[in-house]
């Protein structure tokens, strides 16, 4: 999921100075699981607007945000609230408030968050990041494990100099990567796999903004 | 001047420094020490934005090097630049008359100077060490013909006190099988573990040189073990250095590089003296050592 943190309210309440009423919209899938876009983050949102002077003509949470069909019939009923704010105040990822700005073509529109990366949950709002949407997954290789994500240099080859008594040279908390992926190819006897030299990743495949049409005919 | 390359064909014990390049444009203390070398070392590394605080290139310092009269070694660093720019100055050291390259991954750009600047890590070095022998051969990391090829004798770095060690070996063999002929080794302060280190090293055909990294004092060693990647100063010498007091610890210090350097004088091609600010006792080291 895209794992997302309210931004401070200061930076928030900078970015909507010249706007008094807005129109909260938050997200059911990955900001309601970071607690950044649920019901109760867009009711405590409200709150701390209004303690501001603001004014809150109303709010939903969207289904699935980022997607721009849906949420556009979603917010059909809502059409009285948004039509009497200045502007939207999005309450999901960068994504969710881009087709909020793709929907409301006369309004501005705010983010509430930073967007902060692909995560994996592994306690309540607990998260950490182990895939990076490089466009080119070598992870069958290195079992099941990414040195792009896991590795702050992105090594592909094994581990930098840096790594002492396991763990990494940048965070000395983290265990090394290239030491869990040979843990666990030799688990699996498949360090054969860590012999190979591999070569430099093609970053051509992921150019941005990338765009997929995965519709059959 | 190819005296290192030669050197180390001809199979003699080998001697490089360090040779940090300034933060500024004031040269006059480096090149002093550089001058000092002269005659004493085969070859002078100078290195590329060390710890990842922003200096004078590497390059340049290579060129200055040169036109002393000594034999450069350009380390290199996938940290700051794209395979466009590590080529591009791969064939600018070549055309400057440089003609050994030192290939490195680079340290995290969050060690140094500049935390906020935009980590590269294009390529990394077994890659790097490839792309050499790829210019050598007259061609690009992309295919592309040369007009004319590089000569760049390639070297690269170990670190034979990785613990673990078994990840760090493989990564020896990639950069073996990569077309290093050299290896610097990062700091040796443990000579039974280089001992094993050599023996696994020993099955291929490259030289190495072992890292003596200098110290001054215990709080020097603290220093190094909490912010220098990859680096660890055992209890010991730790608690020699105390032990030889304020005035003595810099002799201390001394006394154990060049203890180290005739240690592992039989069992490897060379040493590689990393003195960190202190490179003008680097010729006292080899007085003590015996070279």
């Amino acid at each position: 999921m895209i794992i997302s943190k309210q931004k401070p309210l200061e930076e928030l309440l900078d970015a909507i100075k010249n706007n008094n009423s807005f129109f909260l919209v938050g997200c059911s899938e990955c900001a309601s699981l970071c607690g950044t876009g649920d019901d109760a983050a867009i009711a405590e949102m409200k709150k701390r607007l209004e303690e501001k002077g603001k004014k809150v003509t109303g709010g939903f949470v969207a289904k699935t945000g980022c997607q721009v069909l849906g949420t556009k019939v979603e917010l059909k009923k809502f059409k009285e609230a948004f039509d009497s704010a200045e502007a939207l105040i999005i309450m999901s990822c960068g994504a969710g408030t881009q087709a909020a700005v793709e929907i409301f073509k006369d309004k501005p529109v705010y983010t509430a968050n930073d967007t902060l990366f692909l995560g994996n949950m592994t306690r309540f709002r607990v998260f950490d990041e182990r895939c990076s949407l490089c466009g080119e997954c070598i992870i069958n290789k290195t079992g099941g494990i990414c040195p792009v994500t896991n590795c702050p240099k992105g090594l592909l080859n094994g581990p930098c100099g840096g790594m002492n008594n396991g763990k990494c040279e940048v965070d000395r908390e983290k265990d090394c990567v290239w030491v869990r992926i040979y843990n666990r190819l030799n688990d699996l006897h498949r360090l054969d796999q860590m012999e190979e030299i591999a070569e430099p990743k093609d970053y051509g495949k992921h150019t941005k903004p990338s765009a997929l049409t995965g519709k059959k005919d | 001047m190819r005296k290192f390359r030669e050197a180390l064909e001809a199979g003699e014990f080998l001697v490089t420094a360090e040779c940090g390049p300034p933060k500024g444009t004031d040269l006059k203390e480096m090149l002093k020490h550089a001058k000092e070398l002269f005659g004493k070392v085969h070859a002078l590394n100078a290195t590329d934005n060390q710890s990842s605080v922003m200096r004078v290139s590497s390059l340049a310092i290579c060129k200055l090097l040169l036109d002393m009269g000594h034999d450069p070694i350009f380390q290199l660093t996938c940290r700051d630049r794209n395979r466009l720019a590590l080529q591009s100055d791969i064939l600018g050291a070549h055309v400057l008359g440089i003609r050994n390259v030192l290939c490195l991954t680079g340290d995290y750009v969050t060690a140094g100077d500049h935390k906020g600047a935009k980590p590269v890590f294009d390529i990394e070095s077994a890659q790097l060490l490839q792309v050499v022998n790829s210019l050598n051969n007259g061609k690009d990391m992309a295919g592309n013909e040369l007009k004319g090829s590089t000569d760049m004798f390639p070297g690269a770095t170990v670190t034979p006190e990785a613990k673990p060690i078994e990840p760090q070996l493989m990564k020896f063999r990639k950069k073996v099988k990569a077309g290093a002929r050299f290896f610097q080794t990062q700091a040796i302060y443990d000579v039974e573990n280089f001992k094993g280190f050599m023996k696994e090293a020993r099955k291929y055909n490259v030289k190495i040189l072992a890292g003596i990294v200098v110290l001054k004092s215990a709080g020097m060693a603290t220093f190094i073990n909490n912010n220098v990647p990859g680096i660890t100063v055992p209890q010991n010498l730790i608690d020699e250095l105390k032990a030889a007091g304020k005035e003595k610890a810099l002799s201390a210090g001394l006394d154990i590089a060049a203890r180290t350097i005739r240690a592992v004088r039989d069992i490897c091609d060379g040493a590689h003296i990393m003195a960190i600010g202190m490179e003008d006792k680097v010729p006292e080291i080899l007085k003590r050592a015996g070279i």
